[in-house]
Order: C-alpha cells, then sequence, then structure tokens
C-alpha cells in the first residue's frame, strides 16, 4: 500500500512534480542521445578499424613487430596455422600478407608506404578496402594482372597521380639489395582515414613476392575476420595455446588507441551521465524538501498511529525513485526513439568532413547505443532517486509526532 | 480494571532560557469503557498530557503503565510498534491522507498490523458503516464535510482495535450538527462496544457527554468528576 500512497503523493502537486520529470525527461534525453553520439562515432571507427585496417586477430612471428623486416615471417608452421584456421568455425576469413615498408615515387613526388603484398580474393573477405573504391575510381586487384597496385586518394593526391598512372615502388629484397618496379594504379579507394589512405597499398602477393625473391607462402602477417566480434578473447587463447611461438594479437593490442578509446568512451559516457543525474538529483531534493515541509503534520500523524520510521523513509524514497524513473523512462525512451532513428539515417557532418577524416572518423555518424547502457543507466537513476531522498528523509524522520500533529 | 495508570507524572520543557513544568505531578487511573474528558484552559497541560498518555512524547518524571507495562521504559521502535496496535488517535484537524479515500484511509492501519486483505475489508466496512459513512467509502477526504472526515478519524482509530482512543481536541473544528453527529457516534461505540475514549477539550458540548471530567490547571489535576463509571 506504501507503494501506491507513494505514487499518489508525486501527483498531489502536479505541476511541481511536472516541472521536475520534465527537468529529468529533457536532461536524460539530451545525455542518452549525446552519449550515442558518442559511442557511434567510437563504434563506427573501431568498426572501420577492424573491418578495414586491422580485422579482428593478426598473427605475426614476434621478431617482426620489433623490426618489420620481411625476414621475419611465420616460419615453418604457416600450412598447420591455415588449417586450423579453416577448421574453426568461429574464423569468417583469414588472410596472409606480405607486408613490408618501401618508397613510393610518381614522376612528381615520392613518399614512404606501407606495402601489402595479398592475394585479393581471400583480403577481399578480410578486409573492405575493394568496397572503398567508387565507380569512377577503378577496381580492385585482378587476381590475374601483374604489377597492379591499389592506393589511398589521399596517396595519389600527395604523388599526384591518377588511375592508370603508375608509380615505383623501391625495397630492399630478401637477399639486401635494393630492387623495385613500376606499379600501374588500377583503383583508388577512400576510407574515412585519410591517414591510412596516405599510408597503405596493396598489391598482388604474388608479384611482390617475384621482386623479393622470396616464396609466396613465406608471409609477415595473417590477418583473422570472425563471424562475431565477441570471439576475440576465446580465438585469439586457442591459436597462442596451439602456436605459443607466434605472436596472436587481437585488435585492441594492434592498435592500443583504439582499444583505449573503447574501453574510455565506456567510462566517460558513464562519468557524463552521473554528472547529469548528479545535477538532476539536487533538483529532487529541492522538490522533496518542499513535500516535507508541506506535509510536516501528515506525516507527523502518520508516526503518531504507528507508523515506523523505516516505513516513512521507504514512501519518501519511493516517491523520489517514482519522480526519478517517470521522467528518466520517458527520457531514455525519446533518446532510444531519436538514436534508433538516426542509427538509421545517419547525422551527416560533411561541411566538417576533411577534419573528420584526418582524425579518422566517419564525417557521418550513427548513433548507437547498446542495451547494457540502459540497464545500467536505469540503475543509476534509481541510486540517484534514492540518494536525494535521504537527506529529506531524514528531515521527516526528525520530526516530533506530537508537535508536527499541531502544525497548520 | 485499570488500563491506565499514572503516577507522579512531571513535563517539563528545557527548550527556552527558562523551563515550562507543562505537567506537575499528575496521578490518574483510566478503566476500560471510560469516556473521559480532560478540560482546562489553553497551556493548563491536557495536550502535555494526552500526548504522554499516547506515548508521542517522553515524560521528565513519573511513569505511565498501560495493561501493567510501563510505556516510558520502551524503545523508540517499540513505542511505535506499541501505539499502533494499542492507541487510537483523533486529532483536531481529522489528520487523514488525501491521496487516500475514505476506504483506504481506515484500511490503511490495518495494513500497517498487517492483516489480511479480506479481514481489512471486511472490518473497514463495518467500521465505515458504523459511522454513518457506508455510501461514501470512495470519497476522497477532500471530498467529505469536516464531521465526516473527524468520523473517517473516529473509524480508522478503531480499526487497529486499540485498548483505547485519545481525541485531542475533536470537534474544535466542527459545526454544531456535525459534533452532536461525532459524540453520538463515539458515545454509542462507547456504550456498546466499551470502547475507551479520552478527549482533551474546550468544547462545553463534549464536556456535556462525558462521563468523567478531569480538570486540569498549571499542570495539576484541580478536579476528578465521575459522573457516571463505566
Amino acid at each position: 500500500m506504501i507503494w501506491i500512497i507513494a505514487w499518489k503523493n508525486i501527483w498531489r502537486n502536479k505541476v511541481r512534480s511536472l516541472v521536475v520529470i520534465l527537468a529529468i525527461t529533457f536532461g536524460l534525453f539530451g545525455g542518452v542521445f549525446s552519449s550515442a553520439i558518442m559511442k557511434g562515432m567510437v563504434e563506427q571507427r573501431i568498426k572501420e578499424a577492424v573491418s578495414r585496417e586491422t580485422g579482428h586477430i593478426q598473427i605475426h612471428n614476434p621478431k617482426y613487430i620489433d623490426d618489420n623486416e620481411i625476414q621475419y615471417a611465420i616460419n615453418g608452421d604457416a600450412g598447420q596455422l591455415e588449417e586450423n584456421l579453416d577448421a574453426l568455425p568461429e574464423v569468417k576469413a583469414w588472410s596472409s600478407r606480405i607486408k613490408f615498408q618501401a618508397m613510393a615515387n610518381s614522376a612528381n613526388a615520392g613518399t614512404g608506404v606501407m606495402i601489402f603484398g595479398i592475394d585479393p580474393e581471400k583480403e577481399q573477405q578480410v578486409t573492405e578496402i575493394s568496397a572503398m573504391i567508387c565507380d569512377s575510381c577503378g577496381t580492385y586487384l585482378d587476381g590475374n594482372k601483374k604489377n597492379q597496385i591499389v592506393v589511398g586518394k589521399a596517396l595519389a593526391e600527395k604523388l599526384k597521380v591518377r588511375l592508370r598512372s603508375k608509380i615505383v615502388l623501391t625495397f630492399q629484397d630478401n637477399e639486401g639489395n635494393l630492387t623495385g618496379a613500376a606499379f600501374r594504379i588500377c583503383g583508388i579507394y577512400r576510407t574515412s582515414n585519410s591517414m591510412f589512405d596516405e599510408m597503405n597499398v596493396f598489391v598482388r602477393k604474388v608479384d611482390i613476392a617475384k621482386l623479393l625473391i622470396t616464396n609466396p607462402q613465406k608471409y609477415q602477417e595473417l590477418v583473422i575476420s570472425l563471424i562475431s566480434p565477441g570471439l576475440v578473447t576465446a580465438v585469439q587463447d586457442e591459436l597462442t595455446g596451439s602456436f605459443p611461438e607466434l605472436l596472436v594479437r587481437n585488435w585492441k593490442e594492434i592498435d592500443p588507441m583504439l582499444g583505449m578509446m573503447s574501453d574510455l568512451t565506456v567510462v566517460w559516457l558513464y562519468m557524463f551521465m552521473t554528472i547529469i543525474l548528479l545535477a538532476l538529483g539536487f533538483g529532487i531534493i529541492n522538490t522533496m524538501l518542499m513535500t516535507i515541509l508541506e506535509r510536516t503534520r501528515e506525516l507527523g500523524m502518520l508516526a503518531a498511529i504507528g507508523m515506523n520510521k523505516g516505513r516513512i523513509f521507504l514512501m519518501i524514497m519511493l516517491e523520489s525513485v517514482y519522480l526519478s524513473l517517470t521522467g528518466a523512462a520517458i527520457g531514455m525512451a525519446l533518446g532510444y526513439i531519436l538514436t534508433l532513428y538516426t542509427s538509421h539515417t545517419g547525422i551527416s557532418l560533411s561541411s566538417f568532413a576533411e577534419g573528420f577524416e584526418k582524425i579518422g572518423y566517419n564525417p557521418i555518424m550513427y548513433p548507437y547505443l547498446d542495451l547494457n547502457f540502459f540497464i545500467t543507466l536505469t540503475v543509476m537513476v534509481i541510486c540517484i532517486g534514492i540518494l536525494a531522498s535521504i537527506y529529506p528523509a531524514r528531515k521527516a524522520l526528525k520530526l516530533n509526532p506530537a508537535e508536527a500533529v499541531r502544525t497548520e | 480494571m485499570n488500563i491506565i495508570e499514572i503516577k507522579d507524572l512531571k513535563k517539563i520543557y528545557n527548550d527556552s532560557e527558562v523551563a515550562v513544568h507543562a505537567l506537575n505531578g499528575v496521578n490518574l487511573t483510566f478503566q476500560q469503557g471510560e469516556f473521559a474528558a480532560i478540560v482546562g484552559p489553553s497551556g493548563s497541560g491536557k495536550t502535555t498530557l494526552l500526548n504522554l498518555l499516547g506515548g508521542l512524547d517522553e515524560p521528565s518524571e513519573g511513569t505511565i503503565q498501560i495493561d501493567g507495562l510501563n510505556i516510558g521504559e520502551l524503545s523508540s521502535r517499540k513505542l511505535i510498534n506499541f501505539r499502533l496496535k494499542n492507541i487510537g488517535f483523533v486529532f483536531q484537524s481529522f489528520n487523514l491522507i488525501p491521496v487516500l479515500t475514505a476506504y483506504e484511509n481506515v484500511e490503511f492501519i490495518m495494513n500497517l498490523q498487517g492483516y489480511s486483505r479480506e479481514k481489512r475489508h471486511t472490518r473497514t466496512t463495518e467500521l465505515l458503516e458504523s459511522v454513518g459513512l457506508g455510501d461514501r467509502v470512495n470519497s476522497r477526504p477532500a471530498k467529505l464535510s469536516g464531521g465526516q472526515q473527524q468520523r473517517v478519524a473516529v473509524a480508522r482509530a478503531l480499526a487497529s482495535k486499540p485498548k483505547f482512543i485519545l481525541a485531542d481536541e475533536p470537534t474544535a473544528n466542527l459545526d454544531s450538527q456535525s459534533t452532536s453527529n461525532l459524540l453520538d457516534i463515539m458515545e454509542k461505540l462507547n456504550r456498546e462496544e466499551n470502547i475507551t475514549f479520552i478527549f482533551s477539550t474546550h468544547d462545553q458540548r463534549v464536556v456535556n457527554k462525558a462521563r468523567r471530567v478531569i480538570q486540569v490547571e498549571d499542570g495539576k489535576v484541580t478536579s476528578d468528576e465521575v459522573i457516571q463509571s463505566p
């Protein structure tokens, strides 16, 4: 019955309760949607980085990580490793890469690049670079055509080259000699990370293996795409156990910035929401104090007739929690609806595209929040409701029933 | 049989610079079924006496025994529970819960006592019938007249099956007709169900109905006239 009385009590002064509820509604709505934008941006960045750059898991010779030298390939175990990956149901696809640094030169300019010697068919199943080539920007690598290269738009601009232009790649071969060859640009990709686009070029593994005087089956990197991001740890542990001499890293370890961003965003979002809720909590305290003041006589009567302190506290706490939860439920629902809508339509910030792309972000944002956030937020709202009721409730409990019942 | 025994009761308020002796050695006993009025001018100590009797305040000296139990020795928690189970209150300004209906106000105290829904329903309905409000069970206090609200308060006080009912100036805010109705109902409950009523009042109409009149002045009982024993 106390639950019902508490609910009815908050509607005694409708205007005052509605003002508080509206404040909480707008606070939570703004907080949820802002959080969704932040989380969406980060998730999108991570998703794009994983699907275009890192994959879920990468495997290397541990020495390669320190020196980036081509002789530090995945030796010996490559065949067994590939068999194991083919047998793992969690693995969607994998691709091996001959990966090393080189100089890229055009007739106009030169710059350092990272060469990815790939098997085009396999690579397309792991990374989305092929989908980042627009209709007028050429095609992905053809399995049969020799010495073709796919470059990023930012690199093409830096080298002042176009589709079908030639660029010369210069690097050390496996025997330590300087070697190189001209490659014709067959496609120009553009991701939302211009730094990535400026640094990385893709060529056929067979072409580059010949120039390196190496076996195409000896490669430096194996990148794995999983059927679900949630399986990363399990697969990583299994592969580490099976191939202890190899370095098996997940995307967070490959790009610590991404990992940190993912973890920090969660902390930041909760801090952000805590600040909003604390501010709203003071509004609730104020309302509850006014309520207690207005109901001094009634609270005195309740204590006099035998309602114990625990029940009085519960009643006031419930009123505070109801106020908080009502506003929060509406605010979260509105925030969720807008998040859902904009997660399909996206929010275009194309006027800031250049800036966003320079730091690796997509100028079209897709807000996103998971269910856990809403569950945690609901618990936080209830906690704030309880905390906000403590001071007013203590005031109520200190009332002397004999005096309170005679209050005018 | 005495249900209340008050011995050497003193209450001194030290809130201000000068100590106020609100009660100054009161000795009284009450029997089951009494219909007693405590009368006296403002500041005489009658409300203080009623508050102490109801366990709403602690005596400075002396004892109050209810059915042999010294309520001054009870902890705050036990005292609240004692009030819930043993004492019915009717206040001057009705003091009903405004968001609840007449029915719910009466039922509430039995809910606190932990009665089943069925028992609560039966007793609430009976009590509201007995105070003549069988047709207003679903009305909220704001929709009831002062007299009707006070009758709901009497029904609520009875709901917990208390040993006695303390009524502090119950007719102070009522017109003559409502006062007369209310007193008739309380007198009927007293006579037919042997319920003990103790009033503090200024109202001569209450005094006229009372079968025992206790005069209090300057914190002392100056006269105690039993007109008719229970």
